[in-house]
């Protein structure tokens, strides 16, 4: 009879319920462990692996990128005397040699490093699109731009995960040096084109070697305890 | 006064600058900074060439500023580099900054300067080779030897702290050869060489490479000699064992060819076959019957014309008073003695047939009548139709004479089952059918053994025959053919003994009344004319039957004495009616195969002794 099934059809639809959300919960991620946790660890290491070969992809793409681009337009131009001071990311404190980097301390380290990925978000995108926009569009460069973009990206959620797991309590730092030579990619005179892609490309290949070289200091000190 | 000035003036110069030709001076010609170089991106050293002194001591000094400074330095060190060197050290050095330099030559005459050369730190990285190079040779036990290589790191380099990281490349050649065998190695500082030339001298040189720099320049070569061992250079033992199997196997080749059947024959011996004594199957094979079967030992097969002469020569009935076992005689019976005839004294017994009864339908006759003339289309026929086995003829008339009856039981019928070929040397049928009647009138219930194997040879030879058209000539043979016993249970009573005969009764001719489709032979006492049902055995009452074996004359003929207890007959008839159904089958094997199913059918049971019914036996071969 219905009316007496019911309340036996809602016990075991409450059952159900209970039963299925419980089960729901074991099957939750695993959560992110507070870092220092020898389990936490092998996971840390592997994202340290992971993203000091992604470092080191990106400055070989970059410094050939630059060769091939001073190779083909500014070679013997000098247009190295008007690259100085022309990164957007010299504001940054960043460490010069092994004693300074050696001092910084870690969490420190880790939000200089992801600050300078993000402040290479724009340039690298309109990079693409400039390079794309030209004429002539170089094949080799644009490929190795679009390639460079794509890997930082990755790059920087790799360094988003380590922060959260060796310092979960960081807060979203969004403050990162800004880029603002847009206009100059953009000028008429072929001149300043040139030494604004120049001064561009330049920074790039700095800031990627500056990464990959704090990212394996950090690999050392974090996951070998300065024991590599 | 001006003109004075001026000309004075001028005159200095010309003197001044006669002065500074004579004496050879100028100022130096400009330097230039030709190589900037960090071995560990903490410290680096700059290098120029100067240019033409000028003849006087030329005092060159570099200066720099960095990247967003505007301070003017020195080199700090002239010395650590060389000559012409500016050495930085660490708390001088900056990566990621580039450097503007400039060289300035300074003598009496005045100096030069250089072009500025932007430097930095991060792309002029070049590491020192490495350092202590080990190369060893090492031999683990049951594997080949390997060459082990190991190095350290230059001086100076941080790895530790990851500031630094290298990448190894090693090379090795043997001593004369042009080609380098190239390996990277990694961040290793150990490598292993698996393929080596065993017996020569190596050189190892190894080098290194900064993550993203230049590499470094090879380390000195290191020599090593790879011992020269037996089991990597044993080349002339292998030579010498593959000559040594080739002369082997040439050896081998060549007994072979000399003798090659004798030694295969030696190997692999022959399987012997079965041997019918006079067989031979060249002779089967060229079809020739009456060679090979005069090779066996039978006479004009096909059955020519007088094969009742044979038939007669075959069984004999005598009349005698002595209690012999009389053979059977179609014609000459009644008139003539007895003689009982030899097939042959060949001892094969594979001429027994187990077709002989139906030989004996075939001849089977009745002397009163006309035997010849009755049997003759019928003979005639089968030699036209070879392919039919079955020659039992239900029409076939009884023969008159004295023929025993046999009724066969089982599978295993032969024609001549020799109950001891070593006791009894059968020579002929006529001798085995005697045997058997011997055993037949053994002591009354007591089982005699037949032996199986003189069963089975016979069935086989008989088989064998079979195969061609031979057939008939066997069942010409086998006319006195009786099976063996199925059950071989029942043991026969060996031959040795003759036992003494029931008794003695008075001697009947006795004739074949007829042989129905079993192949059975019903024998009726001579006096009794009956022309016989060739249809069917007909009422037996009539006959009385000579079905007991009385005894075996001297002369191998069957002495049969008629049986009073006729109610056997009817188990006669139901084995002789059950007969014909196995006749159908054409072939032999079948037919044995039928045999288990019909021996209690087969064996009657008259007065205590087994008859053997020969259209049992007779199946197998149709």
């Amino acid at each position: 009879m219905n009316i007496k099934g019911s309340p036996w059809k809602a016990g075991s639809l409450l059952l159900l319920l209970v039963s299925n959300l419980l089960l729901c919960q074991s099957v939750a991620p695993l959560p992110i462990c507070p870092g220092g946790a020898a389990r936490c660890q092998v996971t840390l290491r592997d994202l340290f692996d992971r993203a000091v070969v992604l470092s080191h992809y990106i400055h070989n793409l970059s410094s050939e990128m630059f060769s091939e681009f001073d190779k083909r337009y500014t070679h013997g131009r000098g247009f190295i005397t008007k690259a100085i001071n022309s990164c957007h990311t010299s504001s940054l404190a960043t460490p010069e040699d092994k004693e300074q980097a050696q001092q910084i301390n870690q969490k420190d380290f880790l939000s200089l490093i992801v600050s300078i990925l993000r402040s290479w978000n724009e340039p690298l995108y309109h990079l693409v699109t400039e390079v794309r926009g030209m004429q002539e569009a170089p094949e080799a460069i644009l490929s190795k731009a679009v390639e460079i973009e794509e890997q930082t990206k990755r790059l920087l959620e790799g360094m988003e995960l380590i922060v959260s797991q060796v310092h979960p309590e960081t807060k979203e730092n969004e403050i990162y040096p800004v880029w603002s030579g847009l206009s100059s990619l953009q000028m008429a005179d072929e001149e300043s084109r040139l030494s604004a892609y120049y001064n561009l490309l330049h920074c790039l290949r700095r800031d990627s070697h500056k990464i990959d070289n704090y990212l394996k200091l950090l690999k050392c000190r974090i996951i070998h305890n300065n024991n590599c | 006064m001006k003109e004075n000035v001026a000309s004075a003036t001028v005159f200095t110069l010309l003197l001044f600058l006669n002065t500074c030709l004579l004496n050879g001076q100028l100022p130096p010609g400009k330097p230039e900074i030709f190589k900037c170089r960090s071995p560990n991106k903490e410290t680096f050293t700059c290098w120029w060439k100067p240019g033409t002194d000028g003849g006087l001591p030329t005092n060159y000094s570099l200066t720099y500023h960095r990247e967003g400074e505007t301070l003017m330095h020195e080199c700090p060190d002239y010395i650590t580099g060389g000559p012409n060197s500016c050495h930085f050290g660490k708390q001088y050095t900056s990566m990621w900054r580039t450097y503007i330099m400039m060289v300035n030559a300074t003598n009496q005459m005045g100096s030069s300067f250089s072009d500025e050369l932007y430097v930095d730190v991060t792309y002029i990285v070049q590491p020192d080779p490495p350092l202590e190079l080990a190369v060893e040779v090492k031999q683990p036990e049951d594997r080949k030897p390997y060459l082990w290589i190991k190095w350290s790191p230059p001086t100076l380099i941080d790895l530790k702290t990851g500031w630094f990281t290298l990448l190894y490349e090693i090379r090795l050649k043997p001593e004369k050869a042009a080609e380098w065998e190239i390996h990277f190695a990694g961040q290793q500082t150990e490598f292993k060489i698996l393929s080596l030339h065993p017996g020569q001298k190596y050189l190892v040189q190894v080098r290194c490479k900064p993550d993203h720099g230049y590499w470094s320049a090879w380390s000195p070569a290191t020599f090593i000699q790879i011992p020269s061992d037996f089991t990597m250079n044993d080349t002339t033992v292998w030579i010498s064992v593959a000559v040594l199997s080739a002369v082997i196997c040439l050896i081998i080749v060549w007994a072979v060819a000399l003798k090659g059947y004798s030694m295969v024959t030696c190997i692999f011996p022959p399987v012997p076959g079965p041997k019918i004594k006079g067989f031979d199957a060249h002779l089967l094979e060229k079809g020739k019957s009456e060679e090979l079967l005069s090779a066996l030992g039978c006479q004009d097969f096909p059955p020519t014309s007088d094969y009742e002469d044979l038939l007669v020569e075959y069984l004999e009935v005598d009349d005698s008073e002595d209690q012999h076992l009389m053979s059977v005689h179609s014609k000459e019976h009644p008139s003539q003695g007895m003689k009982p005839t030899y097939l042959d004294p060949d001892t094969d017994s594979g001429r027994g047939s187990c077709d002989s009864p139906s030989l004996l339908s075939e001849k089977c006759e009745e002397p009163q009548t006309n035997p010849s003339t009755f049997y003759d289309p019928e003979v005639i026929e089968k030699p036209e139709n070879p392919e039919t086995t079955h020659t039992w003829d239900p029409q076939c008339i009884s023969m008159e004479g004295k023929i025993p009856y046999f009724h066969a039981g089982g599978s295993k019928c032969s024609t001549w089952p020799l109950p001891q070929p070593s006791q009894h040397n059968p020579r002929s049928s006529y001798h085995n059918i005697t045997d058997v009647c011997e055993l037949a009138v053994g002591p009354a219930g007591a089982p005699a053994t037949l032996l199986d194997e003189a069963g089975k040879d016979a069935l086989k030879s008989s088989q064998t025959i079979k195969s061609g058209e031979e057939g008939k000539a066997t069942q010409q043979r086998e006319v006195e053919s009786f099976h063996s016993e199925t059950d071989q249970d029942t043991p026969w009573l060996l031959p040795q003994e003759k036992t003494p005969f029931g008794s003695a009764k008075p001697l009947d001719y006795v004739e074949i009344h007829k042989v129905n489709k079993d192949g059975a032979l019903s024998l009726l006492p001579k006096q009794r004319e009956n022309s016989g049902q060739p249809k069917k055995p007909g009422t037996p009452e009539n006959n009385k039957e000579y079905a007991k074996v009385s005894g075996v004359m001297d002369n191998n003929i069957l002495v049969l004495v008629s049986d009073p207890h006729a109610k056997n007959m009817a188990c006669f008839e139901e084995s002789a009616k059950e007969g014909p159904p196995s006749l159908e089958q054409n072939q032999a094997e079948k037919a044995l195969a039928n045999f288990p199913a019909t021996p209690s059918k087969c064996r009657l049971q008259l007065g205590g002794l087994d008859y053997l019914d020969p259209a049992c036996f007779t199946h197998s071969f149709h």
